[in-house]
């Protein structure tokens, strides 16, 4: 370490640093990049996935063929006669050990084959795939929106924790934490179709292709999100101005702390903030299940309240499986974002 | 004798918090000459640092400031946010004390010195990284191209340092201000770093302000040496006269605390009994009088002021250690 | 030095010294303010759902005569008005609130039991136990929960002890993850070293201090996730999948509300207030608590 400083520079150990010495990245990068953490981190995760995504696939099954009734009887309805639910019950398999049926559906699934509805007879796949956008098209459109409003009025509040911006903001949040999506959705509702009628549809065509027709099921995803995401932001902002070294490095360069604020703390945040959004993600995909209820999108959401009122057991799983697929793959996107976004992680040590 | 570059008059400084207010800073007068190299030394609490944020004109808008500080004559106290910012970094620069903590982790090296750089010269973009690079040449930090767009992590503790002053020294600053600067380093690196920053003194003719706990480091690298106690200036000399003349009683007790090599083996290392006083409360005698082995009665009636009682060398005491006395 | 020298440099703005002193001291009084208001409302609340109709003749909330049906807010005699079958609206937002708090509490004591237990247990014992617990609990969480508790209600069939049942698959899970994290980082502190280290009884290690030092922590964990599941909860029971009519539920009534929206906004509007003012203050308890208790 001392003798560095006397003599002349270090010895270059090839592949040691990745940049060259103008900055290019050199073919030391690549080959570092076979080794690097980050995606040795995503390997890892990803292999954790597997399992993860088979027990939900598992669980989702043992639970609906332990509760009472089955496919055969909502299909047939209430009066049919024990006769004809057995019938029906053979006709879709439902007659064989659990076990036998999960391998069956497991070892379809793996090779592509989602089987068919047991309800309809359609093959799930289709169906999934018909209605996979509409979902996709909300949950994205929803946090495009949170994100657009959080960082903004987090930074706000951070600029002046305790001013008047800061303790309102706070307070919205407060109601915006508390408010029950279904009060949301229809508070919403009632306020742009009663109050400001023709700007934002009540009702979706169905189709979910018109954007303004997903803005207020967009709307009740987002702005309890939003109100998580600005505390958490600020707290972070708040933290780091509070009781970090380099923002005072930062104040004492002549920097006003607007800029210090957004330069310097805020790209710390984004870190944690990622976080956030993945583990959030599942109950977001909770309410996007309200949420195309109330608003009558042609989703996910409804396709799968149907599916479990029908006991359709192959739809649901595909159902499942997209959701908790999505989950894991979301959270998987973030742990690689977040090695590629903390230099720590990207570059190790390779002090001197 | 050249215009003082810094003149400090009558600084006070309280902070408000609820409801009781500290006193950190007791009305303090010294000065800087250009180049001059100034310590000042005191225990957690005793004001110093709060003196170089007043300085820097870092302090929190929630700390009343009254008196005067003077840098190249223009007047800091009372300035407006925008002003403060134009002053901090151009006029006087910082060093802080843990090298770990004070560079932003997710910010390449040399961006965090641009920074510093574009903020108040007028350079562009390539300009200010060929600047960067010979800041970081001259801080001595070897393969500056490459250290360049290396992240904070990946250089070493000492290393960070001299990154951090080369950020300080980025707009060629009249005053350096380092603050406990070499206390988180290894004693070999804190060599290193004091004779570094020694020689660019000498060639960027900056003053340097050092803020310590450790009169052993000033005595070795500082030309005058301040002494400050419960937000007070005690004593104040040149280093040599400050050792070799010592008047303050506290500061003697300072001097009998540093550890020597030629002591008897297991003899009790002299320790200054009680604690520093609570600032939230101004005392009407000497802030030191309770834990001053020489108190006498007038010690706790009235606080005894500043003076130059020899050539060179104030000190503020009634009784303090006659020559028979030191060390 | 490096804690006090940042927040040296940036504190809270503030221009006139003497304002910030009163200041300082009503922002002590608001902060309890913060905390025992809301907790007084909440007790208000309580009060009446469940020891108000012990006292007071309070009409059943599921019968009423027809001749009854459909009566505004403030008609005499129904306070809240009546729903279209005539029953008293006062008395279905007493009983469902009866029904909401009961269904948090139990859910939200579950969770900590059997969620805390597991938590604290798999964070203690690491190896291979901790390894199995999380990637169950993991299962759990990438699992949409609303789809387990939906499948749950609906195969059992509506019924408050179902979606009790169903609602705790949710809230476990949370709180074993909270309580996990806090036992790793209270394992490793030298207190609880030194304790494992004189050869204490494990459970006793745990019970005496890991349990404790949690306590806050799991503790405002739980208030503040009483909000979410009593939100959840009303979801189920407005997608009609929880409590079962014509028992009243305080979602159910906001879905009743939805049907006549276009006509009357009553039915919808004071279901929804008490909903959300009941998390409100929840939260604003919860959170008090947690500043107060300097939680994370």
């Amino acid at each position: 370490m001392s003798a560095s400083v006397t003599l002349g520079p270090p010895e270059r150990i090839p592949g040691h640093s990745g940049t060259e010495p103008d900055g290019r990245p050199g073919g030391a990068y690549v080959r570092r990049l076979a080794r690097s953490p980050a995606l040795r981190l995503a390997g890892r995760r990803l292999l954790i996935a597997i399992p993860v995504l088979w027990g939900v696939t598992f669980l989702t099954f043992v639970v609906e063929n332990a509760l009472p009734g089955d496919a055969a009887q909502a299909l047939l309805g209430a009066n049919a006669t024990p006769a004809e639910i057995r019938a029906e019950s053979i006709k879709l398999h439902l007659n064989q050990p659990l076990l036998i049926r999960y391998w069956d559906w497991l070892w379809a699934a793996l090779h592509g084959n989602l089987g068919n509805s047991l309800y309809s007879g359609q093959p799930v796949g289709p169906i999934i795939a018909q209605r996979l956008p509409v979902t996709i098209d909300l949950v994205v459109y929803a946090l495009v929106v949170t994100l657009v409003i959080s960082i903004p009025l987090a930074v706000l509040c951070a600029r002046r924790p305790g001013g008047i911006i800061d303790r309102t903001i706070m307070a919205l949040c407060m109601a915006g934490l508390s408010i029950a999506p279904i009060v949301l959705a229809l508070l919403l509702l009632q306020v742009f179709s009663g109050y400001l009628h023709n700007l934002l549809p009540a009702l979706a065509s169905g189709t979910g292709n018109d954007p303004r027709d997903l803005t207020m099921p967009a709307l009740t995803l987002a702005l309890p999100l939003a109100a998580f995401y600005i505390r958490f932001l600020r707290a972070d902002l708040i933290e780091q101005m509070q009781s970090e070294d380099y923002t005072v490095t930062a104040l004492a360069k002549g920097l006003s702390r607007w800029r210090v604020l957004t330069r310097h703390a805020l790209r710390n945040s984004f870190i944690g903030l990622l976080t956030v959004i993945g583990l959030n993600l599942a109950t977001l995909i909770g309410v996007t299940v309200i949420a195309e209820s109330i608003f009558g999108l042609a989703g996910m959401g409804n396709e799968l309240l149907q599916a479990i009122q029908h006991r359709d057991v192959p739809l649901l799983e595909g159902i499942v499986l997209v959701f908790a697929g999505f989950v894991v793959l979301v959270n998987l996107a973030t742990d690689l974002l977040y090695s590629v976004l903390d230099p720590r992680i990207r570059h190790g040590r390779s002090g001197s | 004798m050249a215009d003082p570059l810094l003149e400090v008059s009558d600084l006070r400084v309280r902070f408000r918090s609820r409801g009781s207010v500290v006193h950190a800073v007791q009305g303090i007068d010294f000065t800087v000459e250009p180049g001059q190299t100034l310590a000042i030394i005191g225990e957690s609490g005793s004001g110093k640092t709060v003196s170089a944020y007043a300085v820097m004109g870092l302090l929190p808008p929630t700390a009343q400031v009254s008196g005067s500080i003077r840098f190249k004559g223009v007047e800091i106290v009372g300035l407006g946010e925008r002003e403060l910012q134009d002053h901090r970094g151009r006029n006087a620069a910082m060093v802080f004390q843990n090298p770990e903590r004070s560079l932003n982790p997710t910010m390449k090296v040399g961006a965090q010195i641009t920074e510093a750089v574009r903020r108040h010269l007028p350079l562009s973009r390539p300009q200010a990284h060929e600047r960067a690079v010979e800041l970081l040449r001259m801080v001595r930090i070897p393969a500056p191209e490459r250290r360049f767009h290396e992240y904070p992590h990946q250089l070493s503790g000492g290393m960070r340092q001299r990154v951090i002053i080369a950020i300080a020294l980025a707009c060629e600053p009249a005053l350096l201000i380092a603050d406990e600067a070499t206390t988180a380093l290894d004693v070999t690196t804190q060599a290193q770093i004091m004779n570094l920053l020694l020689d660019l003194q000498q060639e960027l003719g900056t003053a340097m302000l050092m803020i310590s706990h450790d009169l052993a480091l000033a005595a070795s690298y500082a030309e005058e040496v301040m002494v400050m106690y419960a937000g007070r200036i005690v004593e104040r000399a040149g280093a040599a006269d400050l050792f070799g003349n010592v008047r303050m009683p506290y500061t003697r007790a300072l001097l009998d605390a540093i550890p020597r090599t030629d002591l008897e083996p297991h003899v009790l290392l002299p320790v200054i009994g009680g604690r520093p006083p609570d600032l939230s409360t101004v005392l009407p005698g000497c802030a030191f009088a309770p834990r001053c082995p020489d108190a006498q009665a007038d010690c706790r009636e009235q606080a005894p002021a500043l003076e130059q009682h020899e050539m060179g060398h104030w000190s503020a005491c009634w009784h303090p250690c006659g020559k028979e006395a030191a060390s | 030095m490096a804690a006090p020298v940042a927040s040296l440099a940036l504190g809270v703005p503030d221009a006139d010294p003497a304002a910030t002193q009163r200041r300082s001291r009503t922002r002590g009084l608001l902060r309890t303010l913060e905390i025992t208001v809301p907790g007084a409302i909440l007790l208000v609340l309580l009060f009446f759902c469940f020891i108000w109709p012990l006292v007071y003749p309070v009409p059943s909330p599921t019968y009423g005569s027809v001749l009854d049906a459909s009566l505004p807010l403030w008609s005499p005699g129904h306070i809240f008005g009546t729903t279209n079958v005539g029953y008293d609206n006062m008395a279905r937002i007493l009983y469902g609130g009866r029904t909401t708090f009961e269904v948090a509490a139990a859910v939200q004591v579950i969770g900590l039991v059997v969620g805390g237990l597991l938590g604290v247990v798999a964070g203690y014992a690491g190896g291979i136990v901790e390894a199995v617990l999380m990637r169950v609990l993991d299962i759990f969480i990438a699992f949409p929960s609303l789809v387990l508790i939906l499948a749950i209600v609906d195969g059992l069939g509506q019924s408050e002890l179902h979606v009790i049942w169903a609602l705790s698959a949710f809230s476990i899970p949370a709180v074993a993850r909270v309580a996990r994290a806090g036992t790793l980082r209270l394992r490793d502190q030298p207190f609880v070293v030194a304790a494992r280290l004189s050869s204490v009884k494990a459970w006793r290690i745990i019970s005496g201090h890991i349990v404790p030092n949690l306590m806050p922590q799991l503790f405002t964990f739980s208030l503040l996730g009483t909000g979410i599941v009593i939100i959840l909860e009303s979801g189920l029971d407005f997608l009609g999948y929880g409590i079962p009519d014509p028992a009243p539920s305080w979602g159910g009534m906001i879905a009743y509300g939805q049907t006549v929206m276009s006509v009357a906004l009553s039915p919808l509007v004071v279901p929804s207030l008490f909903l959300f003012g009941t998390v409100v203050c929840l939260n604003l308890v919860g959170d008090g608590l947690r500043n107060r208790w300097g939680v994370r």
